[in-house]
């Protein structure tokens, strides 16, 4: 039945009326839990409000156990869903460089979409940042391009990986995931900051 | 954190269980996660197409990007998500009153440092996310929900790196 | 906090179920049987021999014949061009690519209609285009094209044509009355090959 694109029952164009919808649906929720500030989301950094790390989470295991039981149920085949690939050097290396763009611009780039749509202007100046950075990695590709295609491993997963049964490593992931949040209220009572 | 201020955004695990099925639905409607980066990349590349023909002939990455993705590259999926990103964000705030152009910064910086270093993240952030293949949505979030080896390690990266360097930044957010 | 524990009291029971349960691997079905119903009583999956004869002739290079006999029999006899995917191996996964694909057409032919029509049902039911029974299989193909019978001389002409055809194509596929003749073209539409899209390519990235 699912992946409904792939299975033909939408068609393309449909595919991408749903992609908008889809898209409030992500920017309606980021805002409401409070991604449009980036001092919300910096403060995960210092323990005074893990708010990402909790929806964070909470949406990664969501999906997931979504997807295992639809699988479950035969509504989706999970061999047509997209699942990124590994290139182990470029993972690294890039999610450094992404890391340290977190705490210095205070945004990802979905957050600072988010943040845009209600004014925030330092999110503007983000977005602004995004492109540069974009060309920068584009015109200088023959610089990088041996380090983007190192260590390519193909599309493993977590639990191929692992050897262990995906459902096994779900459960596994479930309980990390409470205990990260277990952890992150307890450092929100530790390192509380009033106004912001 | 005061409880009037509490009250006014979701409770962060409602709002994960609803981001987490947003994400259900793009995975089962399209066979995709989300995304965020993608989007300004098609618009970067196309802008560059317009402006720059023959340059983007010359370059390695544009040849490539092309013949990966043909056809019109605003027209796709992750270009609209973002712009419904836009209208989702926009209502969230109206309904919530939060509409309002401001530059959110500590008490303890000004306003043109912030922007500097908001700027200075972006580039960061946009280079991180063309080498990581994905950014905090397309590759981290995403990536998890499907167990992808990759989306796990991009997460750890970026989350590792961040609280690594908190510590030397922390006088722009505390 | 109390949200946390709600949450917890949901998700590790579900987490344990999806632990405790073992993967779904089945292929799904992708026709239902009315849709199946329909396409057998319609007999459009059926190619005629004089067809197939046709396009091995002019060595249409969409056509790809597929034996589904056992090995044993395949290197008895086969069709020029043709592959040998037993029925037994017919869901394994190194012949998947070569079954579900949008490229070319398959045949299947056995010595009769029965294995091939059943390898056929089969492959349709998993949402496969683009496969097709060599109608009366083998039997049938040596009776028409390898010893066509002369019509009696009264019939129509399109009969005579048929079998100077029969005749001709016999000679090019090595059947047993290698008669020289002028042969006219017995040419029936061709099936629509259904271009299917790439399935895996659903592109991702951020």
């Amino acid at each position: 039945m699912g992946p409904l694109i792939v299975n033909e029952i939408i068609s393309p164009n449909t595919n991408l009326l749903i992609a908008m919808l889809i898209g409030i649906g992500f920017g309606f929720v980021l805002e409401s839990s409070g991604f449009s500030s980036s001092r919300k989301l910096a403060g995960m950094f210092y323990g005074y409000d893990t708010t990402v790390l909790k929806v964070f989470f909470t949406a990664a295991i969501t999906a997931m156990i979504g997807l295992l039981f639809f699988s479950l149920f035969g509504w989706i085949d999970l061999s047509y869903v997209y699942v990124n690939p590994t290139y182990l050097t470029s993972a690294m290396v890039g999610g450094a460089v992404m890391g340290a763009g977190f705490i210095i611009g205070g945004f990802c780039p979905g957050t600072a979409f988010c943040a845009l749509s209600i004014g925030k202007l330092d999110a503007l100046a983000f977005i602004g940042g995004l492109v540069l950075g974009i060309i920068f990695f584009t015109e200088g590709y023959p610089m990088w391009e041996d380090l983007y295609k190192a260590n390519f491993m193909g599309t493993p997963t977590m639990n191929e990986l692992l050897d262990i049964p995906r459902g096994i490593f779900a459960l596994g992931l479930i309980l990390a995931a409470f205990a990260m949040f277990w952890v992150g209220e307890w450092a929100e009572k530790k390192f509380p900051r009033e106004e912001y | 954190m005061s409880e009037v201020k509490k009250t006014k955004y979701l409770n962060p695990y409602v709002g994960g269980v609803l981001l987490g099925l947003v994400l259900l639905a793009a995975n089962f409607v399209s066979g995709r996660g989300l995304g965020a980066s993608g989007a300004i990349k098609s618009a970067v590349v196309t802008t560059v197409s317009l402006v720059m023909p023959s340059h983007v002939e010359n370059s390695a990455f544009y040849t490539e990007y092309k013949e990966s993705h043909p056809g019109n590259l605003m027209k796709s999926w992750l270009v609209f998500e973002m712009i419904g990103v836009l209208i989702g964000g926009f209502l969230s705030g109206a309904f919530a009153k939060r509409l309002k152009f401001k530059v959110e910064h500590s008490p303890k910086i000004t306003s043109k440092r912030r922007i500097i270093f908001a700027v200075l993240g972006g580039v960061l952030f946009g280079f991180g996310s063309q080498l990581g293949r994905g950014c905090t949505s397309g590759s981290a979030l995403s990536g998890m929900a499907v167990l992808s080896v990759g989306g796990f390690l991009t997460m750890a990266f970026i989350f590792g790196t961040a609280f690594a360097l908190a510590y030397f930044f922390r006088k722009n957010w505390i | 906090m109390k949200m946390r524990l709600i949450l917890a009291s949901v998700f590790i029971p579900l987490g344990i179920i999806i632990a405790a349960v073992p993967e779904n691997t089945t292929k799904p079905f992708r026709l239902t049987a009315g849709e199946l119903l329909n396409e057998i009583h319609e007999g459009t999956q059926f190619i005629s021999t004089d067809q197939i004869a046709d396009m091995l002739v002019q060595k249409d290079p969409s056509l790809q014949l597929i034996d589904v006999r056992t090995q044993a029999e395949f290197e008895k006899y086969s069709l020029p061009g043709s592959v040998n995917i037993p029925l037994s191996d017919l869901l394994s996964e190194e012949w998947n690519d070569f079954l579900d694909q949008g490229v070319k057409m398959n045949v299947f032919y056995s010595n009769g209609n029965l294995k091939a029509n059943e390898a056929w049902m089969i492959t349709r039911q998993l949402g496969f285009k683009n496969n097709y029974v060599l109608q009366g299989g083998l039997n049938y193909w040596a009776e028409t094209i390898l010893n066509p019978q002369a019509p009696k001389s009264v019939l129509a002409d399109d009969e005579i044509a048929k079998y100077d055809f029969r005749k001709g194509a016999s000679a090019a596929l090595g059947g047993g009355n290698a008669v020289v003749s002028n042969s006219t073209e017995g040419k029936t539409a061709k099936p629509p090959i259904v271009k299917k899209k790439k399935k895996k390519k659903v592109a991702g990235g951020c």
